[in-house]
């Protein structure tokens, strides 16, 4: 379907049985020239965005889709004009109407091109000159050094030019919020922000799980004096630099010891089939707030870890899912989701479920409280559990009687760490 | 502590180990009446004996292959080579002896031996007393290479050579035997006396061999270099204003890899200086150490500074020896705008 000289990028399958893809950003616009491998568009499936390298070395002809854009698997995503073709085969150009691009708009992207930079004409026939720290500065920053033009001796791409690059880059179909900036003084009245990205799939599957979900919330106060205590020893026998143990992971082990006793509550709902799959392993997401928004990356079979162990594996997937280094399989398959919002834990909240599991634990902030305690008023460190559960398959009974049970482990926590079964465990 | 130059100070590190292990004894040309054309073992035969410090004939492939055998049987040789130069009659006997022993035997027999031998110009040697052969001893497998570039450094290398159970070839740069000399030859010469790495500890002492030394701490780049070489490269970074890392090597094998890369990696650019011969010097392994290592970083292509390749004139000594104006010349093309 290609004209001699240019080659037609399909959108790549990404793995797991993707059929579409949605466009976040593009690094290169058409009359870009990119080296092979380069990143050339950030496109994102289910959770995960992932860089897509160029497969070949080339001019942008054209590109499909702008950010926000979902681009089916197989279909044309850039169109390439080869290097070394463009003497052979003038008329190429005009080729390019399977992408809809006409030669008009194609001729005014190569002028812009040319106007651009001399340096990006000259690298058609010469290498771009760097130093390799420069290259690699590049590479980080998502920038073709063919865009750059070079201040140094000899035309020489130097450090300073690829910041300013880095400052000045523009997306290619960013919002036109700032091209249309009035004057300095009067600020605009409001902005626009497109709903793109994770931040469109945080969306989707929050109004999904609302929409479908009966959630039946329940909240319960807990005693965490005794939690605490072993907490501040356990952290106290630590060395100076290790990471302190919050009480996410003890919390996390206490709910895997009593989701033995309440399978119904670790399951992931398959609709299509109307099956509940109930596992015996605990696959915890743990929902972790990141610059791009929510993600729930799962630690595979908490129950597994021992307890510092699985402190540490917390942190590292949540350490992942804020810079972006998630595995895709990181991001999906847990069987039931714990939700801490640490300090602004508040005192109650109404957790959405992360369908398809069946609840969701919330954690609220410890804080001491004068409570009755024989009798007599005593300081207590109290923490609330808020939880959310599947109505349709979990009965109120069943989510409270959860509830009370993970209490009783977190009450007791030496009970969390007692291998001999409790009462109702198999 | 005792003021020593780098002759003392070798003469010191002979003396400890003489005195504290019966096993070492030294052979070499004029060593032991005489104490040495350089009086690197003054004073010594007349302390240990004509058994110990052994004045041998005018044959350095006899010198070595003797200490070999003494070495099997259980001593400890110290040959000197009176220049670099004449090493070469030794050659087949280091390489294809003394170098594999351990290796051809499986282990069953090795050598301690030191070979000392005085390396470098600047002292109006001419091409037959001016030579630094390190290069073809850090291409042959099985030997370490050392090349010290002060007293202090000297004597507490030539001990840990001295204790090493495997051959070891020791250069002693002999412009540096009286002080510290930064490649201009218009300059009143300096005495070790007045420089810190002039204090020497008597007695047993050792520096590590494969142990890089920062000699100064710097952001702008980096310079590897050992020997004679070190004071012109601090001269030449100096006399420009760059704030230069500067790493005198004093072991070129085993070879500090760790510190020259995390020098290099820290500044993005670097020069390498020997005073040997530029193609297939030691400078080349360096350089191709470095870029295997520090690629990413490079902010400019690597300098090398190095003799030119032709035997190390009469005439012109000071047009060969690579001072402070050619080092200048490779900091400021390293030094080129990234």
């Amino acid at each position: 379907m290609s004209a001699r000289g240019e080659y037609v990028f399909k959108m790549p399958d990404l793995g797991e049985g993707t059929v579409e893809a949605e466009i976040v950003r593009w690094y290169a616009k058409p009359g870009d020239l990119v080296d092979e491998d380069q990143a050339i568009v950030e496109v994102m499936t289910d959770k995960a965005s992932v860089e897509v390298p160029a497969p070949v070395s080339g001019r942008v002809l054209s590109v499909t889709g702008t950010p926000g854009d979902k681009v089916a698997v197989g279909s044309p995503l850039i169109v390439f004009e080869l290097l070394g073709s463009t003497d052979t085969a003038p008329e190429t150009p005009a080729a390019a109407s399977p992408t809809g691009m006409t030669g008009e708009a194609l001729a005014s992207a190569a002028s812009t091109a040319s106007t651009a930079s001399t340096a990006s004409t000259e690298a058609t026939t010469k290498r771009v000159m760097t130093s390799p720290a420069n290259r690699r500065r590049a590479r980080e920053a998502g920038i073709s050094l063919n865009n750059v033009v070079g201040t140094g001796p000899r035309g020489r791409i130097v450090r300073n030019d690829i910041a300013a690059a880095s400052r000045s880059r523009t997306l290619p179909g960013a919002p036109p919020t700032t091209a249309a900036t009035p004057a300095a003084s009067e600020a605009p009245a409001t902005s626009e922000i497109k709903v793109i990205g994770l931040r469109r799939l945080i969306a989707e599957r929050m109004s999904e799980a609302k929409r479908n979900i009966p959630h039946f919330a329940y909240v319960e106060e807990v005693d965490v004096t005794e939690l605490e205590s072993l907490r501040a020893h356990l952290n106290s026998q630590q060395a100076r630099a290790a990471a302190t143990l919050t009480y996410l992971p003890l919390v996390v082990l206490a709910l895997v010891r009593t989701l033995r006793v309440f399978p119904q509550c670790n399951v992931r709902y398959d609709a299509e089939r109307g099956v509940l799959v109930r596992y015996s392993p605990v696959h915890v997401g743990i929902a972790t707030q990141t610059p791009d928004g929510l993600k729930v990356p799962v630690v595979r079979d908490a129950g597994s870890l021992p307890l510092w162990a699985l402190a540490a594996a917390i942190r590292a997937v949540a350490e992942r899912a804020r810079t972006n280094k998630s595995p895709r399989e990181e991001l999906s398959g847990s069987t039931i989701t714990v939700t801490s919002l640490g300090k602004l834990g508040g005192i109650a909240s109404t957790p959405v479920i992360n369908a398809p599991e069946v609840a969701i634990v919330g954690l609220n902030k410890a804080v001491e409280r004068p409570v009755v305690l024989h009798g007599a008023i005593a300081v207590r460190r109290i923490m609330n559990l808020s939880s959310s559960f599947d109505h349709r398959f979990v009965d109120g009974h069943d989510a409270a009687a959860m509830i009370q049970r993970l209490k009783t482990y977190l009450e007791h926590p030496a009970s969390i760490f007692i291998a001999d079964p409790s009462p109702g465990e198999s | 502590m005792a003021q020593m130059n780098m002759i003392q100070a070798l003469n010191s590190a002979m003396d400890a180990m003489l005195e504290s292990d019966p096993t070492v004894i030294l052979m070499g040309e004029d060593i032991g009446y005489f104490g040495g054309v350089f009086r690197a073992t003054e004073g010594l035969q007349r302390k240990y004996g004509e058994q110990r410090v052994i004045d041998t004939p005018i044959a350095e492939g006899a010198i070595i292959g003797a200490a070999i055998g003494m070495a099997v049987g259980g001593l400890r040789p110290v040959a000197e080579i009176q220049f670099a130069d004449y090493i070469y009659p030794g050659f087949d006997q280091i390489v294809s002896e003394l170098a594999r022993l351990r290796y051809r035997s499986a282990g069953d027999f090795f050598a301690p031996v030191t070979i000392r031998t005085p390396c470098g110009g600047g002292i109006r040697g001419g091409q037959t007393h001016s030579q630094s052969p390190e290069g073809i001893f850090t291409h042959v497998s099985g030997i370490k290479v050392i090349m010290p570039s002060n007293p202090y450094d000297a004597k507490g290398l030539l001990i840990t050579a001295i204790e090493d159970d495997d051959p070891v070839v020791f250069f002693e740069p002999k412009r540096l035997y009286n002080g510290p000399f930064d490649g201009d030859p218009n300059k009143a010469a300096v005495p070790w006396s007045t420089h810190p790495k002039g204090e020497v500890p008597e007695g047993v002492y050792r520096v590590p061999f494969g142990k890089a030394d920062v000699v100064r701490n710097g952001s702008d780049l980096t310079i590897i270099t050992y020997g004679t070489m070190v004071f012109v490269a601090t001269l030449a970074a100096a006399s420009l204003g760059v704030d230069a890392e500067i790493i005198d090597l004093r072991s070129l094998v085993p070879l500090d890899v760790d510190t020259i890369c995390s020098s290099v990696k820290k500044t993005g650019r670097c020069v390498v200086a020997h005073e040997a011969t530029r193609f297939s010097g030691f400078g080349a392994e360096l350089l191709a150490i470095i870029q295997e290592e520090c690629f990413w970083d490079l902010e400019a292509p690597i300098q090398r500074v190095a003799g030119w390749d032709t035997p190390y004139p009469h005439a012109f000594e000071w047009e060969y020896f690579p001072g402070p104006a050619r080092v200048g010349t490779a900091i400021k093309a390293a030094m080129e705008p990234a």
